[in-house]
């Protein structure tokens, strides 16, 4: 069996608690619904988290604030829309199938991109990268945290490979040449933090073009 | 009656004991629940009763009948606690009671989410506070969703996983009743203080690598309680 690629021990508790920033917890949504696994220890820490807040001793609530939330209850418009129409990429994991996609933008050779428009936070922001067998991404590295789930194909590090499934969170500092090892084309989907940097004098030449 | 008790067991070892009673009560309520009007003082007589599922019924009362008196129950535990939460990490009163006054709404506009066999009232409302603050975090907010708990998996339970759904909230406090003091102790600050470890470690006046290590012990701790056989596959 070929090694899986999870997220850190922290990140997850930090999804499961709530304060990973919202494109993170796109990523990581994805995540856990293609690794069963995770998803029960994170449906585990979550309940962790209720028997925290079961066991939290009580904050006195102001003498009105039953009447208020009675009131807003009656005024209320009903259920919330739970459903936002499917978006037009069936191959995405259900969390991100209800978000809005930008159209696909060429950012070279064999590499395409698609924004989501999930919440940003900040410069943070979730994309859709699609990239072309044998293709490689241009030497790079980040303004911040990046944190890439592969939704189909595979890619290669320097030194680790990613499947279907896999996470990965690029360290900042890390000069960063992703290959695409599978014969099909690797789309997976990116919290990406701040510009990407590239390297080279090619990369220098193109940077001011390639907005991701 | 009263004294008799039934083992639920998995495989050789002894998971929970219930009073019979209560095991009658959690297949026969749900049905009446749905074809008898609700009664007022039914809400205040489960109230007396150390129900751990009492919280899950009024859920369901809102779902099924936008039942007002479940959520004003409802509403009475649980708003304190989101409160006592939010300023725990770092918001002011007002700021929290605002919070737990939204997040209650939303608990009565999602109501016909909740899933019993899935998560337990507690949880499931932590989990949509947690939303509900990631929502408040983002700084350009759109009216799309944020991954939930209801979103990540439609798929039908066979009855056997529905006996270990239930068991769940047992379990995972067993556990936690098995880590350290100071274990549960980092932990509950990574879930209430917005997880910056630096301000863990200040609180608790600790190095950060000793924080830093202690959470991830106390994570390692919980796994092998939890899940044993898991574990190893990591």
């Amino acid at each position: 069996m070929k090694p899986q690629r999870n997220p850190s021990e922290e990140r997850l508790l930090a999804y499961a608690a709530g304060t990973l920033s919202p494109p993170e917890a796109v990523v990581m949504a994805a995540h856990l619904a293609m690794r069963p696994a995770n998803d029960a220890w994170v449906r585990d820490l979550q309940s962790v988290g209720g028997e925290f807040l079961d066991e939290t001793p009580p904050s006195p609530l102001s003498n009105d604030a039953l009447a208020l939330a009675m009131a807003r209850i009656e005024t209320d418009a009903g259920k919330a829309n739970h459903s936002a129409p499917l978006n037009d990429m069936p191959e995405l994991p259900e969390p991100l199938r209800r978000y809005a996609l930008g159209p696909w933008r060429w950012v070279g050779p064999g590499m395409r991109v698609r924004d989501v428009h999930a919440p940003r936070d900040g410069d943070c922001r979730v994309i859709l990268l699609k990239i072309e067998s044998g293709r490689e991404t241009p030497k790079h590295t980040h303004g911040g945290v990046e944190l890439t789930c592969v939704i189909s194909g595979a890619y290669a590090t320097e030194t680790e490979r990613f499947n279907v499934g896999d996470f990965e969170e690029a360290d900042p500092d890390v000069l960063h040449q992703p290959r695409v090892v599978s014969d099909e084309p690797c789309l997976c989907v990116v919290a990406l933090d701040g510009q990407i940097q590239l390297d080279g004098w090619v990369g220098k030449l193109i940077q001011p073009f390639v907005r991701l | 009656m009263t004294g008799l008790r039934v083992a639920v067991m998995f495989g050789s070892r002894l998971i929970q004991t219930f009073p019979l009673s209560v095991l009658v009560f959690m297949h026969a309520e749900p049905l009446s629940f749905a074809s008898t009007p609700y009664r007022s003082n039914r809400v205040k007589a489960l109230d007396s009763l150390p129900d751990p599922l009492l919280h899950d019924r009024l859920i369901e009362q809102i779902a099924l009948r936008r039942d007002r008196e479940a959520f004003a129950a409802l509403f009475a535990y649980f708003a304190p606690r989101l409160k006592a939460w939010l300023i725990k990490s770092g918001a002011t009163p007002g700021a929290a009671e605002d919070f737990a006054q939204d997040a209650m709404l939303t608990v009565w506009r999602k109501a016909d989410l909740f899933d019993s066999s899935k998560a337990r009232a507690a949880t499931w409302i932590f989990t949509i506070a947690r939303n509900r603050r990631l929502d408040m975090l983002r700084r350009d907010a759109r009216p799309l969703p944020t991954p939930e708990i209801e979103l990540a998996g439609d798929d039908v339970r066979r009855p056997d996983e529905l006996l270990s759904m239930s068991q769940d909230a047992d379990r995972v406090r067993d556990a936690l009743a098995r880590l350290s003091a100071d274990h549960v102790e980092v932990l509950r600050l990574a879930f209430f203080m917005d997880n910056s470890h630096s301000e863990i470690a200040k609180h608790l006046g600790l190095p950060l690598g000793t924080v830093k290590s202690r959470i991830r012990n106390a994570m390692t701790k919980l796994r092998l309680i939890l899940a044993p056989s898991e574990d190893a596959a990591r």
